[in-house]
């Protein structure tokens, strides 16, 4: 963990983020035809049901399973049940069953990884223990742990490298509720550019997309929470070269513009992507002609941004560019130093001084906006209901978690992701203005 | 249907028994994880308002609990402040180290940050395990704040589902005074949950107010469904305890009336006439008010008698089919069982987990003794692997159960689609009816018509293939 000595000298949190548990159960859950085992009291299951959820998964063919540990597991230890659950799972038809420890069995000691080895013969797919407890951080590390494990596990090294090759990193480490989309559109990128992509970790993963890792020419990390850990190992054990690194991740125009380029010059498809930029500007200019999205009102509106890095960090200078808006509040969910730097780099190129809250919880975030009283908020429903009595005339939901779920996928990323976000900030713009009250009655 | 997917059928007692000797109880660990001790706690505490549960653990504890009622339950469904949901976030070091210190000055900075009425500690796996004394500690804090502060040992393997509610009730018992006075005329509710957040059905909440309003009686405190601490603290000044939700509480009623002498007026839930009766006499009688009691009975059921009568016409000889899989939960499906026999009809209650017989083991005894003793079918498709979700082979199962009987009607999740028509019971029904008391009849009433006049519509086929796949 990374944090900072601001969130250390915390002792009473409201957080943001869930434990490694849950973000280890994330990135299991994001390889296809593979099932979860928690080796946890039944109360860990919801925040596996959560990550279920997180990485869509169809409950018709993905299955999470329990030990249910009670006190004597606790005294006497809970392999054995461990053994006897694994035991009960062997009939089902999967790669892979990854097998994750809770706090709980990590204190008292249960030795997941002796129990995989112990039980691998007797069943027919690969069990991959990881070792994810709680206390190992938030969910970003707990992603971070399981990818490692899911790395150094799998891999296969025969040499052979794919040429214009790419490995995407932690898509899921977002606080888009509709990551999907921004993943969607990364792969249609690359794809014209004909960059291949060898594995994505993980969303919808096939194992042994992850077993040809070692063939990957680059890594792409979609995150600025996780991820960085594996690209460094991937760069370090497999000669794997990681591209577009400190650069903000695509959203808004000069975030795209600055992460295609350095694509396209990454894969020596440098035309592709100037075409790209051309093009998407031109789209999203003419979108806007037609539309007059109300963004445009908002010229020098007191903003404040409340979200994770990944999402957090490049929403600085779309606000500040493409809406014309002043960010007066940054609070971000995570407080690495990369996180730091970046957006230090952001604010000062930008010219902008923000109060910028690393790590924050929701206690923060109210001070924050107490402080601030910007005008509009970009954040969750937590923001809509921490800045009530605040002055605050706007919220726009963009983040996790949100009171509606969008049943389409939407993408922050790449040009019809700033459309996206437009989007979001002309209904709030709409609902703030209509009226709640009748001004007359009708005669009829 | 082919009998080898039946696993148990018989009568509740039967189950009972099987449950009780350990024959009933699924051998399969992997399958249906029903919630921990550690939330059980966390709902009643929640409950109270401008509380600070403050969980020593890590972050993923308290989490699942506090998104919940920030994105659906509390805020926007219920218009109430967002209240916090504070953490001591345990690391790796406090894990080797201990976190008392920590938790110490977490409390304090807890009562800074949010001057709350009460802080409870909980205690998860993490601090559970490693010992921290969250007693002393929240003794020692409560002499450095403004606010009590209790503590729960709430670990998630400490018990089951039932000890985490009984456990947060036994200690919001510490905070009631002895009473300056008896306040004539007013009762507690018990057994409420999710108090700022849902307390299960609102409606039938406002229903259950309505009712004691009518007959004079006013209510000190909803524990713990949004009350205060002040009113937690002047519960003992009541005349009465009602049960709001019997199997809830049910332990809170009989330590207040073993430790206290309040009476606790044990009746079931008010489903149908009966029952609804029941629930308000258990209420008028020994507060001295049956007479008005029975004078707004009559009233009521006057203005009903259609609904009444409607129900006795609609039900008289069907077979009900009653599954409440939901959170509603097992034991309003058995209070469903009970007001459809009140019309005539043959209930069968199907997939009622051996689970929640054993956790809800006292409940169920009361309920045999009221006489509710329905026809239980448990399939194999409740001892799968995994969650505990709607599955295929449940459907199958359901549909094969439900063509065994003659002139059916199923009770319960609109999610489920037997060859029968379907009464909507589902816990976010759009229109907000309350199922409890008089206006429940009423609603009831309506819910059985629409199965009844509209059984041939057909059913989406879209929302039956995300469920269960492909026919």
């Amino acid at each position: 963990m990374d944090q900072s000595k601001q969130s250390r000298d915390d002792k009473c949190n409201d957080p943001y983020l869930r434990c490694a548990f849950n973000g280890a159960a994330q990135t299991a859950l994001g390889v296809s035809r593979s099932a979860l085992l928690a080796h946890s009291p039944q109360g860990c299951e919801y925040l596996v049901n959560n990550a279920f959820a997180w990485q869509e998964c169809d409950y018709m063919e993905t299955m999470t399973l329990c030990t249910k540990l009670c006190v004597d597991e606790i005294v006497h230890g809970g392999e054995d049940l461990l053994m006897r659950t694994i035991r009960e799972a062997k009939d089902l038809k999967i790669d892979a069953l990854f097998v994750l420890s809770a706090c709980g069995p990590e204190i008292v000691g249960d030795d997941i990884v002796a129990v995989c080895e112990d039980m691998q013969p007797e069943v027919d797919f690969k069990l991959i223990p990881i070792q994810s407890p709680g206390f190992k951080g938030s969910q970003y590390d707990g992603i971070d742990i399981a990818l490692d494990t899911m790395i150094k596990r799998l891999a296969n090294d025969d040499g052979e490298k794919i040429p214009n090759s790419v490995c995407l990193i932690a898509p899921h480490a977002n606080a888009n509720p509709t990551w999907m989309a921004d993943l969607e559109w990364v792969k249609q990128v690359l794809s014209e550019m004909g960059v291949k992509v060898v594995a994505t970790l993980s969303h919808k993963t096939p194992l042994s997309d992850i077993e040809n890792v070692p063939s990957a020419e680059a890594s792409l990390i979609l995150s600025h929470d996780a991820g960085q850990r594996a690209a460094d190992y991937l760069s370090a054990k497999y000669g794997i070269e990681q591209v577009c690194k400190g650069m903000p991740l695509p959203i808004g125009m000069t975030n795209t513009q600055r992460w295609l380029n350095a694509l396209g010059e990454r894969f020596d498809a440098q035309k592709k992507a100037e075409k790209m930029v051309e093009e998407g500007e031109r789209m999203v200019t003419a979108t806007c002609r037609r539309k007059w999205p109300m963004a445009r009102f908002f010229y020098r509106t007191p903003a404040a941004i409340v979200a994770d890095a990944t999402v957090g960090i490049p929403l600085v200078r779309f606000v500040t560019e493409e809406m014309e808006m002043t960010p007066e509040l940054v609070a971000l969910y995570s407080s690495r130093s990369s996180v730091r730097d970046m957006l230090e780099g952001e604010l000062k190129e930008l010219g902008l001084k923000p109060n910028v809250v690393y790590g924050t919880d929701v206690y923060k975030t109210r001070r924050g906006l107490m402080d601030v009283r910007p005008k509009i908020v970009f954040g969750s429903t937590i923001e809509r209901h921490a800045s009530e009595g605040l002055g605050v005339p706007y919220t726009v939901e963009v983040v996790r978690p949100m009171r509606q779920f969008r049943l389409i996928n939407r993408a922050y990323f790449g040009y019809t992701g700033i459309l996206n976000l437009f989007e979001c900030v002309q209904n709030e713009w709409v609902l703030r203005w209509r009226s709640k009250d009748k001004r007359y009655e009708a005669k009829w | 249907m082919d009998d080898d997917s039946i696993v148990f059928h018989g009568t509740l007692s039967q189950l009972l028994a099987k449950v009780e000797s350990g024959e009933m109880i699924p051998k399969l660990q992997a399958s249906h994880a029903p919630m921990c001790k550690f939330f059980t706690a966390y709902y009643v505490i929640n409950g109270i308002r401008h509380v600070v549960p403050l969980v020593h653990g890590p972050t993923g504890c308290p989490l699942y609990m506090s998104d919940i009622v920030r994105t659906r339950e509390c805020c926007e469904e219920r218009g109430v402040p967002l209240e916090p949901t504070a953490c001591t976030t345990l690391d790796e070091s406090n894990v080797i180290y201990g976190g008392e210190g920590k938790l110490l000055e977490a409390v304090k900075e807890a009562d800074k940050k949010y001057h709350p009425d009460l802080i409870v500690i909980l205690s998860c796996c993490c601090s559970g395990i490693i010992g921290d004394d969250v007693e002393s500690i929240a003794r020692e804090a409560e002499e450095q704040v403004n606010c009590r502060v209790l503590a729960l040992r709430s670990e998630g393997f400490g018990g089951d589902f039932r000890s985490g509610y009984e456990d947060a009730f036994k200690l919001i018992m510490e905070l009631m005074e002895p009473p300056k006075k008896k306040v004539k005329g007013t009762v507690n509710i018990l057994g409420a949950r999710w108090g700022p957040t849902l307390t299960e059905f609102n409606e039938d909440m406002e229903e259950v107010k309505r009712l004691l309003g009518e007959m004079g009686v006013t209510i000190n405190a909803v524990i713990a469904g949004g009350c205060t601490v002040d009113e937690i603290k002047r519960a003992r000044e009541v005349e009465l305890n009602a049960s709001w939700c019997y199997d809830w509480g049910q332990k809170l009623g009989d330590i207040m009336q073993e430790r206290f002498g309040i009476p606790y007026s044990k009746t079931g839930q008010p489903y149908g006439l009966r029952a609804t009766k029941e629930w308000m006499l258990g209420i008028a009688r020994p507060m001295g008010l049956e007479d008005k009691a029975l004078e707004v009975i009559e009233r009521e059921t006057e203005q009903v008698q259609p609904y009444l009568d409607y129900l006795h016409e609609a039900l008289n000889g069907k077979t009900a089919i009653i599954e409440i899989s939901e959170f509603p939960g097992p034991i309003r499906a058995l209070s469903l069982a009970r007001m459809v026999e009140e019309f005539g009809a043959h209930p069968v209650v199907i997939n009622v987990h051996p689970y929640t017989i054993k956790e809800r083991m006292p409940s169920i005894k009361f309920l045999l003794e009221t006489g509710v003793n329905p026809e239980i079918i448990l399939t194999k498709g409740l001892f799968r692997l995994g969650s505990f979700r709607s599955s295929k082979e449940t459907e199958d199962e359901l549909e094969a159960i439900v063509r065994k009987y003659e002139d059916p009607i199923f009770f319960g999740n609109s999610a489920r689609y037997p060859p029968c028509p379907v009464v909507n019971l589902t816990l976010l029904n759009p229109a907000f009816q309350p199922q409890y008391g008089f206006r429940g009849i009423k609603n009831i009433a309506a819910l059985v018509r629409q199965a009844l006049e509209y059984k041939d519509l057909p059913r989406s086929k879209l929302l039956r293939g995300m469920l269960y796949g492909p026919k």
